[in-house]
């Protein structure tokens, strides 16, 4: 037996991980998309306000709350908000077309990792507003965890615009 | 760069290829099926005459649907109360104006609230709509039917939002009303509706105009009295069928969900006739299909009734009294059953609950236990449904077709009382 399993399990592993991207590339583009065209309306006609970190910052109660904070207080909301949106939008394209994907991932892995510190499950018990129960473990720490194996499996050199720019610039030097 | 054909092809392939192995096209071309929410902020409005009946609208504004940017009024003393009352609502303040063709011409807004006397409604309606603007005008449509007609016209015409501030439509009570007790069918056969609004008072107002040279004239009025008091006179003015009368006719249209087909009515100045040219007291009986009939009543000399919509059927009989409760009464037992419009979820949801039967008098204590609305609520759910359907194209809830029929019925009446004649009415 193969150490990654079957041949069939071994074309497979790419195709999952492709899917993992994608998956976690729509989650963040989408994400930002909503944020950046808020203030926006419902289809059934309910306005939904402009977002602000501020109101997340604020909410922080991990290890780094007191930084969060003062982040929310600083004056400086709105180049924050503008940097988070794009940086969403941004994160998600990059995974879901493969390209700069390495940077993607290092972005959403940087963006996991401040959401997760914000609010760092420990009470164990149900919060209002989320679903589940966790201890540590949430599901932002999993995608964390996802996130980073994707990293770890370079997958723009499976499927993606990165492994057509490679292709290309390969095409050049060979007929150069 | 050039390329061979053949590395074009190649090119052409291992993109291809490259994007295939992702599902990130599928799950892009699959988001144009979705439905996302709408951008756009509060919708960017002004309004046109802050009198009374503006300021109040102004004050059940709310900034997540409305985002105020510019007043217009012929008074200015009216313009700076409504500013004041605005700033002291937390509203900055919005950019002012005496003539709306100006408002028209230098504001970039989207919707236009309108809340000018009757005989004016249908010019400025027009004018609005032909700009492209959104029009919330306040009731009656307008002041003759060719002028409801045409802005029902120029509505289609200009593919815009045109609602008029029939604010039952958007009441809770009324809608529980209708969804739960008269769709249902339960008052059984419903043949009479009797419509009150008696007060005792002469409807006229008293206030300093604005200091010199103001003058009316230009705006068509003959002098400030004619101005303050624009009610009074026929030439401005629908008299009580059109200022309180077309509220109630429009409920019964929308309960019976018909029109009326006949109107006869009566009146007369009896009590204060002090230069006023619409009447004081008004009786009309309006003729609707299926054998069914409304009365409406409304005097200047008594006030002992609230102003109520009353539904008699045959099983039971539901009290719409004040814009703020409603009565249910069985017919078989004579027991009356409050009802309590609670707020469990988007929709209005209705919990009825038997209550003791009415009194001697024919009132009832059940009134003392209802959970009463903030009548003026209904105004703030007006201007957020407008807002929705100029959005998100939601269903306006009364709509300019439904009040070109209230109006032509509140407007034969008036040619039926001048006349002393039934007059029909056209469908």
């Amino acid at each position: 037996m193969h150490p990654f399993g079957s041949k069939t399990s071994q074309r497979a592993q790419p195709v999952a991980l492709i899917v993992l991207r994608t998956l976690i590339g729509w989650h963040f583009l989408y994400e930002g998309y909503y944020k950046l065209i808020l203030p926006a309306w419902t289809r059934d006609g309910h306005p939904l306000a402009r977002w602000s970190s501020a109101v997340f910052f604020k909410a922080a109660s991990g290890p780094i709350a007191g930084l969060f904070h003062r982040l929310a207080t600083a004056g400086w909301t709105p180049w924050i908000d503008r940097a988070l949106e794009t940086g969403l939008v941004l994160i998600g394209l990059s995974l879901m077309l493969g390209i700069l994907t390495q940077i993607g991932c290092w972005g959403a892995l940087v963006f996991l990792t401040l959401v997760y510190l914000a609010a760092i499950p420990v009470q164990g018990a149900p919060q209002a507003g989320s679903e589940g129960v966790s201890l540590l473990v949430n599901k932002n720490l999993i995608e964390w965890a996802a996130v980073l194996v994707l990293l770890t499996f370079r997958t723009g050199e499976i499927a993606g615009l990165d492994l057509l720019l490679q292709r290309r610039r390969k095409t050049v030097a060979e007929a150069v | 760069m050039s390329l061979t054909p053949e590395q074009k092809t190649l090119g052409r392939r291992n993109f291809l290829k490259a994007l295939i192995g992702t599902p990130a096209l599928a799950a892009l071309g699959t988001t144009a099926a979705l439905k996302g929410p709408l951008s756009g902020g509060p919708v960017k409005a002004a309004m046109i005459g802050t009198g009374d009946q503006g300021r109040l609208l102004l004050g059940q504004c709310r900034k997540e649907f409305i985002d105020l940017k510019a007043l217009c009024d012929i008074n200015p003393k009216r313009l700076e109360r409504a500013v004041d009352g605005l700033t002291k609502l937390g509203w900055p303040k919005p950019r002012l104006y005496e003539n709306w063709k100006d408002l028209l011409n230098k504001e970039d807004v989207e919707a236009v609230l309108i809340a000018v006397p009757l005989w004016m409604h249908s010019e400025i309606a027009v004018g609005c709509l032909d700009a492209g603007k959104h029009v919330l005008c306040e009731k009656m449509m307008a002041w003759d039917i060719a002028g409801c007609q045409r802005m029902l016209a120029a509505a289609h015409k200009n593919g815009r939002v045109l609602e008029i501030g029939y604010q039952r439509f958007y009441n809770p009570i009324y809608q529980a009303a209708h969804d739960n007790i008269i769709a249902p069918g339960m008052l059984g056969d419903i043949y009479f509706a009797r419509l009150v609004w008696h007060r005792n008072g002469s409807w006229r107002r008293t206030e300093d105009p604005p200091p010199p040279p103001y003058d009316p004239k230009p705006w068509g009025y003959p002098d400030w009295e004619h101005l303050l008091n624009w009610r009074m006179y026929r030439q401005y003015s629908g008299g009580l069928m059109a200022e309180l009368g077309s509220h109630q006719v429009s409920v019964v249209n929308w309960f019976f969900d018909s029109h009326p087909s006949s109107a006869y009515a009566t009146g007369g100045i009896y009590r204060y006739k002090d230069g006023r040219e619409v009447n004081d007291h008004v009786y009309a009986t309006y003729t609707y299909p299926q054998g069914r009939t409304a009365i409406f009543t409304s005097v200047q000399s008594n006030k002992f009734d609230h102003y109520s919509e009353e539904f008699m059927g045959t099983k039971g009989t539901l009290i719409l009294r004040g814009e703020t409760e409603a009565f249910l009464f069985n017919e078989e037992d004579s027991k009356s059953t409050t009802i309590e419009v609670t707020k469990q979820s988007s929709n209005p949801v209705i919990d009825a609950s038997e209550s003791r039967a009415a009194d001697a008098a024919g009132r009832t204590i059940a009134g003392d236990r209802t959970d009463k609305l903030d009548r003026l609520a209904s105004y703030g759910l007006e201007i957020a449904g407008f807002c929705s359907a100029v959005r998100a194209r939601t269903p306006l809830r009364c709509g300019p077709e439904r009040a070109l029929k209230s109006a032509t019925a509140c407007i034969l009446a008036n040619e039926s009382a001048s006349n002393k004649i039934a007059v029909p009415i056209p469908s």
